[in-house]
Order: structure tokens, then sequence, then C-alpha cells
């Protein structure tokens, strides 16, 4: 029986080949999106898990609030981890990461910049899971000048990978050779720190640190099986009582019950390290973590389309249907029973998805690359992906191909077979409540697309020409200024005489993504957190505001002819609010020198700048402290010429002067728009995702159109012998599924409207969303679907009546 | 062999009823071969149906080889069916996507026949219409009168004891519309196979051996040929 089912269902395929192949592709084209989607969900989702203690390991965050100041680090004091470890028995074992913000490893004659570098302790290998391919993991560590290096860093540095014993020589602030003790494998893609350089914490000169205010240090904890961190969380305000209090009043001089019953405190808290990837953006972070928002909104997108596709899949099924009831008439005479025949329909449809599958599997392989590439990724497919991937792709066929045959099967195996057999049912059902229904569905979820995609895009539009308070464009920054040493000043000045430059400055505090520090400001001569100030403290020369073009919106600029502007601040207005200053200037604020018997120094606010962005939009403006001092990490260059080439080579000239030290820079507007190429990113993967979704429901509506034409033919022909124009019955045609699409843009409108407003709100500084951008949507999903229908409207419009009614 | 008494089927048109089978009784012997005539829309189909349990009556008692098919549930009735009547129709209702060979197989694959029983039966139907060679083409590739044929071996192949036929000549021309009638003659007189008729040919009408005339629902007269 199963063999004349599977006969009858491949020749009726084969015989609509147009319908089969729209109907195939469309499910494939959604089903290899949705794979696309979900290798990206999972790799997300597997951040971290390659740990084999991964469940056990938590890291240990920090909240601090001094003042109306909050800050939250995903880093904690130095002597944290070993106190935890000796403390708490539950504590099975704990390690401390350090970025190593300059480590520049010598490769012959060139200096290397390596970002990846940690200080570790050598606990480092009991926590994760780093397997050594050479050397000694256990003793890897323990020694100053030693480290420990990738595979990849092996090759790179000695073109082979056993080099345990050899030498690397360090640059920057370490300056010495370091041992290679053991070679370990790359740190896997799916891992919230990237390393190539483990450097042993007893290299770090402040390893041993016992300071408990100072927070420094990414700590990580391995706690015993079957302990419960949230116990261990529980016990550690008693424990920062113990260890910090004494510190407190010797250098803030005040208790620690006095410090909390002003309402600042110090909290600890444990994050699973599985939580870190898509749950953690705090100061601090050793990378560049993901947002569960996006695995969530991928995944909607994923549902959505997937449902786009089966609709198409059920509706042309159904639509199909038509020609198929005189078969159903035939073998319910010939005495098939009712759940023969809807078994038939649904063995069926799960034979077309099978071949969908199979289509999508092929196909998202092949897309692979080109996705890594647009979204930034490094999935792979490898024999772990096929132990999850085989499974679902069985289910997912018996799922669809059960869903998608189900309309078909119960409808079809329904028909009386007196009355199909007569033909009257087949011309009965050109409309079809449920179909429409499911169109309405397709659209709405592709109009609220394009309204999801044209609110993204409109908010990075917003972002990237807002003013900001300052002017990003045509500053050049070239890093590292330090390797000119005592020289950094005169190559400044040099550069400055250079045609084509207006102005230069010197500072690593730059409004992109640079070095950062804070402190505290007092309103008295007297540590009382309730009277303070907690901002960002920059060190800018007095060319700094100039150069970034930022506007003074009281008093003046810092000057090189005013000797007492050493001890003169500079805010931004937001300081000013939060210390309560309606006229900054000339007003005195106190650092405190720290210690048992602190002195204060005043500092006298001489200007204030109007508020510019320095992070992320997402976040509000917060204080700001200019001070005038040295700091050489980057040069900023302000130029005025159409020729940087040739600029760039001169002030590479003049670089060289100086320093054999490797020359390195960027664009401001370059490093601005690398804040946001997360978002860009999603913008774009949101783009091809909506014109997928929407290319799959017009692939449905096209066979749709085409069916509807079809069934109506007759009547095409009746009202072409009575008289109506070609333009008339295209129109009829059309009409009825636009009508649909208008329904979708009501539908689609206000439940877009509410959640992108809510996407919105993650934004400190965002748009509204205008009327334009629904009309645009609206008229955007019209025409789209005009033209699809119209193609075949007017097909079944000039054919010719004489012979569409004959064959009637 | 089946009995209709007081059979009627109407449809509910506002307060009216449209009567399209009005209180008909029949009594049908095995081994009869009966033609129904009469003009369009005089329920000929109708009543077909009603016999062949396609179709259900408004009122009525309707029994058929001792079971009483008005009280029988849809399950029983499409078994009792399945078991007894084949069906032939005007336009032969073959399933396009299948071959000569796997139409005719259909039916007894409903009746949960063996792969091989199959095979043997419906190779001795072929062999018995002489359309062996045809076996493997599609409906689509034969002429009108061989569609026919392989519809009446698709109707005979579960070896019905009723016949039931919807204008079998109605599509096809008169020399292959007489072979038809000649072949109805030959199951009847050899096989002993109880067929009913719709016709509205009075030519073919007479290869029966009772001619029933209805007019608006009701039996107008009845001749035993």
């Amino acid at each position: 029986m199963i063999k004349n089912y599977i006969k009858t269902a491949f020749r009726s395929l084969q015989k609509n080949k147009g319908f089969t192949t729209i109907n195939v592709l469309g499910l494939a084209l959604g089903l290899a999106t949705c794979l696309l989607i979900v290798f990206y969900v999972v790799d997300e989702l597997s951040y971290d898990k390659y740990n084999v203690n991964a469940s056990r390991i938590y890291r240990v965050n920090e909240d601090l609030k001094l003042g109306d100041n909050k800050v939250q680090y995903a880093v904690c004091m130095a002597p944290l981890a070993q106190t935890l470890k000796n403390d708490f028995p539950d504590v099975e074992n704990a390690v401390r990461l350090k970025k190593i913000g300059d480590m520049h490893v010598t490769k012959g004659t060139e200096s290397i910049l390596e970002d990846n570098a940690l200080f570790a302790d050598p606990s480092v290998f009991d926590v994760f899971t780093l397997p050594a391919i050479y050397g000694d993991e256990k003793t890897a560590l323990t020694e100053p000048n030693t480290v420990v290096i990738t595979e990849e860093m092996a090759k790179k540095y000695f073109g082979k990978l056993n080099v345990v014993g050899e030498n690397l020589i360090i640059d920057g602030n370490l300056q010495k050779p370091i041992k290679v003790t053991a070679v370990i494998k790359n740190i896997p893609e799916q891992s919230h720190f990237h390393v190539d350089f483990l450097v042993s914490m007893a290299s770090n000169p402040e390893g041993h640190s016992t300071e408990w205010l100072r927070s420094d240090y990414n700590t990580y904890v391995l706690m015993r099986k079957g302990a419960d961190y949230k116990r261990l969380e529980a016990q550690f305000p008693q424990f920062l009582r113990k260890y910090s209090g004494g510190q407190m009043q010797q250098e803030l001089n005040m208790s620690y019950d006095t410090f909390e019953k002003n309402g600042s405190y110090f909290r600890l808290n444990m994050m699973p390290l599985t939580d870190i990837h898509l749950h953690s953006n705090l100061t601090g972070e050793l990378g560049t973590n993901g947002n569960v928002e996006y695995v969530y909104i991928f995944s909607a997108i994923a549902i959505f389309i997937l449902l786009i596709a089966c609709v198409n899949f059920m509706n042309l099924s159904t639509a199909r249907s038509a020609n198929r009831a005189r078969e159903v008439g035939v073998r319910k005479v010939l005495g098939s029973a009712r759940k023969h025949l809807m078994f038939q329909f649904l063995a069926e449809s799960t034979m077309v998805t099978f071949i969908a599958v199979i289509i999508a599997l092929v196909t998202a392989m092949l897309a692979l690359p080109a996705f890594n590439h647009f979204a930034g990724k490094n999935i792979i497919v490898n024999s772990h992906t096929l132990t999850w991937l085989a499974p679902s792709a069985l289910i997912a066929i018996l799922l669809i191909g059960f869903l998608a045959g189900l309309y078909p099967a119960f409808f079809l195996s329904a028909f009386n077979p007196m009355q199909v057999l007569k033909g009257k049912i087949s011309a009965g059902f050109k409309g079809g409540a449920l179909r429409s229904f499911l169109v309405v569905l397709q659209f709405s979820i592709s109009i609220f697309l394009i309204i999801g995609t044209l609110v993204i895009y409109n908010q990075l539009h917003y972002i990237q020409n807002r003013d900001l308070g300052y002017n990003r464009n045509q500053v050049l920054i070239i890093q590292h200024a330090f390797e000119l040493g005592d020289h950094a000043k005169t190559f400044k000045q040099e550069i400055k005489q250079l045609p084509g430059v207006t102005n230069a400055t010197l500072s690593g505090y730059l409004p992109v993504k640079s070095t950062r520090g804070t402190g505290i400001f007092y309103k008295e001569a007297v540590a009382d957190p309730k009277k303070s100030l907690f901002p960002q403290i920059w060190s800018v020369d007095e060319d700094y505001i100039s150069t970034l073009a930022m506007k003074i919106k009281a008093g003046r600029d810092f000057s090189a002819q005013m000797p007492s502007d050493s001890n003169a601040i500079v805010i931004n207005e937001t300081a000013a609010k939060f210390l309560g200053f309606t006229d900054p200037v000339n007003k005195v604020v106190y650092r405190s020198s720290g210690g048992p018997n602190p002195t204060y120094k005043p500092y006298t606010i001489i200007g204030m700048v109007k508020d510019f962005n320095f992070s992320s939009l997402r976040d509000n403006i917060s204080p700001v402290v200019m001070q005038l001092n040295t700091d050489n990490s980057s040069l900023s260059i302000k130029v005025n010429t159409a020729n940087i080439p040739a600029l760039l080579s001169q002030i590479e000239n003049r670089w060289k002067d100086f320093t054999p030290a490797h020359f390195q820079y960027s664009f401001m507007d370059q490093d601005f728009d690398a804040m946001y190429r997360s978002e860009q990113r999603i913008g774009t993967i949101f783009i091809a995702f909506t014109t997928l979704a929407i290319v799959i429901a017009c692939l449905g509506l096209f066979g749709l159109a085409a069916y509807a034409a079809e069934q109506r033919t007759k009547e095409i022909g009746i009202r072409k012998v009575l008289g109506a124009s070609i333009a008339t019955i295209a129109g009829m045609l059309s009409l009825d599924f636009i009508k649909l699409v208008c329904i979708s843009i009501l539908i689609a409108s206000p439940i877009a409207w509410y959640l992108m407003q809510k996407w919105l709100q993650d934004f400190a500084y965002r748009i509204g969303i205008a009327w334009w951008v629904f009309a645009i949507a609206g008229v955007a999903a019209l025409f789209i679907a005009f033209i699809t229908i119209s193609f075949q409207s007017i097909k079944a419009a000039i054919a010719n009546p004489v012979n569409s009614l004959r064959s009637e | 062999m089946l009995s209709l008494q007081h059979i009627s089927k109407f449809y509910q048109v506002g307060g009216t009823r449209n009567f399209v089978i009005n209180d008909i009784s029949l009594e049908v012997e095995a081994g009869e071969f009966i033609s129904i005539m009469g003009p369009s829309g005089s329920g000929k189909s109708t009543l077909l149906n009603i016999i062949g349990m396609l179709d259900e009556p408004s009122s009525g008692y309707h029994y058929f080889a001792g079971e009483t098919v008005h009280q029988l549930k849809d399950k029983q009735r499409s078994a009792l069916y399945k078991k007894y009547i084949g069906f032939v129709f005007q336009a032969y209702h073959l399933i396009d996507e299948l071959t000569v060979y796997e139409n005719i197989e259909t039916p007894l694959i409903y009746q949960d026949f063996k792969s091989t029983e199959r095979k043997a039966m419906v190779a001795d139907m072929l062999d018995r219409f002489q359309i062996v060679g045809k076996k493997d083409l599609f409906p689509a590739q034969l002429s009108g009168g061989q569609q026919q044929l392989v519809g009446i071996a698709r109707a005979l192949i579960a070896g019905p004891k009723l016949l039931l036929a919807d204008e079998p000549t109605g599509n096809l021309n008169s020399k292959q519309g007489e072979e038809i009638m000649q072949l109805f003659k030959k199951l009847n007189k050899e096989d002993g196979v109880t067929i009913i008729q719709v016709t509205h040919s009075e030519k073919n009408a007479e290869y029966g051996s009772r001619i029933i005339n209805l007019l608006d629902g009701r039996i107008e007269s009845s001749k035993q040929l």
C-alpha cells in the first residue's frame, strides 16, 4: 500500500513540476536559513562549555557604589583568589587572570604587539581546560619569567611546535627574555577570553599585592562537586568586611560601617562561567561578549522564517489539492478508508519535506562560509555537529511533514466522493478562509521584519550621524606614542608643523575605545562619599579640547601659558550636574592622598565642556574630569588634507627618526564605527534574513496566484467574452491578494511598533519611530506582492477565452 | 439481493422540500441486468448512488445482501460495499498518476490482498480483457474505449456481485459503446454479475433484462424484457 502511495505522490509531484519546485525550494530555502540561525544560536550558547568543569566554574564580579556612582566590575582584588581558597572549603581552586596591555614580542628585528596576553596563576590549568601539547602544565607557570603559548604562537615565533625551553624576547613593560614552559592547544573559538600568551603571575610585579581596595584581576573560582555557590555568595559581605575594613580605615580614614551607612557598598557576586558570554557586559571584561538579546531575536526570526516556509508549503499543497480531489473521490469509491487517504497525504508531504531538508542541509553547508564572514563568526561543521544535527533533521522532517500535510490530509480526505467526481468541489474552493489566514500570517511577519529592519537601520544611522559633542572626522590616531619615550612632546611639535596638520594632542583618553581611569573628587576637604564625585579622570594636554573640537560651555580651555593649570580641571556638563554646580567655573574640588592621615589636594574647575559621547550610545554620558597630565599612549592628529597617504608617510618618516618601534595608526571615525560593529553586523544579518523571509513569502504568493488564476480560468474566459479588458481582469485577480496584504499591514504595524519601541529602550540616545517607516514597509509589501501576483494575473488575462471555455 | 422501500431523497430549500427521489420502492434479484432511464434531473444517478451506498437517502428502508443498510454505521457500510459492489463511471475516473496495471490493482490494496495474490488477480484480469500489452501505459495514453475497459476491469477486479454503471458509454462513440455493452451482457450471462446501469440510450438499455423509467424522482414505468 505504501509503495502505491509513494508512487502516486512521486508521479503527481512530477506532473506538477512548477508547483513542486516552488514548494520544495521555498521550504528548503526557509529551512536552510533556519539552520544557519540554529548554527549561530548553538554557537553562541556553547561558549566556554569546552571546559570539562564548566558547570563548576564561576567568575567573581564586583559591584561598587560610591556616593551616587555605581560601577560593576568583572575584576576583583588581587588577594581575593588565594583568600577564597584558604577560607572556604567549598572552593576547590581559584585563579586570577590579568590582561597585559602592552606586550610586545620581538621577532627578528620586528617588535609585534600581542593583544591576547594574560598574567595567570599556575592554577589556571586546574580551573580551565587548556591541554598542553608540550611541556608540563603542573609546573608551567610556577616560576617568574615563564610563559605558556598556544601552538599558533609557537609556529609564528619559532616555526615549530615543540618550543619548550626556548626564550621569547619581550618588549614593553616587561623588557626581558621569558622562557616558554609549555605549548597548549589554541583556545577554542567559543571562549569568552582569547589568549595566546599566558605569562606566569610571578612575573607580574604587582601580583603579590594585598590591596583590598583595588580591583584589577579577573578572578575565577572552581567550586567543589555538589557545592552550592549561593551559599558561598551569602558569606561574601562578612568576608569583605573582614578583609577590607582595616585598609578602608587606613586609606579612606573611614570605618566599614560608616562607609555602608553612607549608602556606599562593595559587593561580590558569582557568575556562572557559561553565562559570561551572553549575559555579562561589565567593566574589565577580558573580551567582547555577545548579547543574549540577539540570540532571542535571531531565534525568533528563525521561527518566523520556518513558519512562513511551512505556511507556503501548506498553502500550495491545499491549493493543489483541487487537482487531487478527483483522485481522492476515485480512491474513496474504490474502497479507501479515510485514514488511508490521510496517511497518503501525510506520507506525501513528509516525502517532500525530506527532499527539502536534504537540499536545505546542502545549501546551509555551502552558505556557511559566507554567513561566517558577515556574522563575524567562525562556525565549522564537524562530527560533533552531526550528533545533534542528524536527529534534529529527522525530527524536523517528521514534524514539518506532519504539520504541513495535516491540513490537506484532513481537508481532502473529507471530500464527498460523488460531489468531487461530478466536479462540484474543485471549482468551489478558490478562496479558502484558512488559506487567506495563512497568507495574512506570512505577510504580517514579512512586514514586521521590514519595519524592524528599517528601525534598526535608522537607529544605526542616527548613532553614526549624531552630534557627539566632538568631531571624529579627519582625526588620525598614532598608537603607542610611549615608544617615543621622552621625545613624545618633540614629536608632537614636529608633527604640528607639517602642512596639512591643524592640531595634535597627546593623550590616551579618547572618546572612542581607549584607556579609562577613575578616581574620587570631594566637594570639601573631607572624605565624605555623600559629597563626592566618582568620575572618569582623563589625562590630556592643552591641545586636547581644540583638536577634538569639543565645545567649551563655560570658562576656558587649558592653556600652556598658565602654569597654575596643573592644578586645574575641566569637567563635562554631567559632572557639573552630579556635583550640583550650576556655574562650576572657579569652584574647587579635592582629591584625597589616601593613607592613614590623608591630605586633600584642591583642584580648580576652570571650564566646562559640552557633554560628549565617549562610550556606546546605549549608555548615558557619565561624569568626566580632564586634567593636564602627561599621557603618551597615543597622539591624535587633526588633519586637513585630501592627500592623507602622503601625510601618513611623512609622519611615519618622522616616527622612524625617533624610534625603531612599529608605526601603528587608525582613524578615529573608524574606531568609532568599531564600537558599533556588533550592531552593524546585526543590521546586516537582519536585512539578509528579512529579504529571505520576503522572498519565501513571495514564492508562496506566486504559487497561490498562479493557482487562483488557473482555478478561475473559466470565469476569466466568460468575463472576457462579455467584454472585460485585460486590465480589469488582472486587477480583479490581484485585488483578492492585495486585500490580504492590506490586512497584514494593519496587523503587523502595531506589533512592530510595540516591539521595536522596546528594543530602542536599550539605547540612551534613540530615534522615535516615524509614521513613514510604516508607510514604506506597507508600500514595499504591497508593491512586492503586486509584482508577484500581476505576473500571473496578466498571464491569465491575456489567454484566449475560446481555449479556456472549450476546455471546461 | 437488494431491496429499496419508500426511499426518498430531498433537499430543504427554504420552507419547501425539493425531492430528487420521491418514494421509490425497488426489488432487485441476483442475476438481473437493469437499465435505468429518464430525462436529465429525473434522479437516475442519485438512485444509483443510493444503491451503491455513496449517497444516503433522506428517508426509507434499504436492504442489501441480507443487511439492513439504513441502520449500518459508516464503517460497516463501507465494508459491505467494498465486498459486493463495483463502480463504472461515464468519465472513467482512472487515477492519472497510476498505470493501467496499478489502477486495476488499487481496489485490491484497499481490501488488503497480499502482493502475490494481487499480481495473479490483475494478470488474470488483464488477460481476460486483452489489455496485457497496455498494462504499463498511463490513462492519458489510452483511447476513451480503452480507458473505460480499464475502468470496468478495475470495477470487477475484486469480484463484486453487483456492478453499478453511471452512463458507461456516455463519453464513447457508438462502436466503442457497443463493445462495452456486449461485455456487460457477457458478464451478466456468463459470470452472473448483477448489473444496474444508468443510460440515455434506448439501444443500450435494451441489453438489460429490465428497463426502469424515472421521471421527477418517481418510477414512471418498469418493463421486463
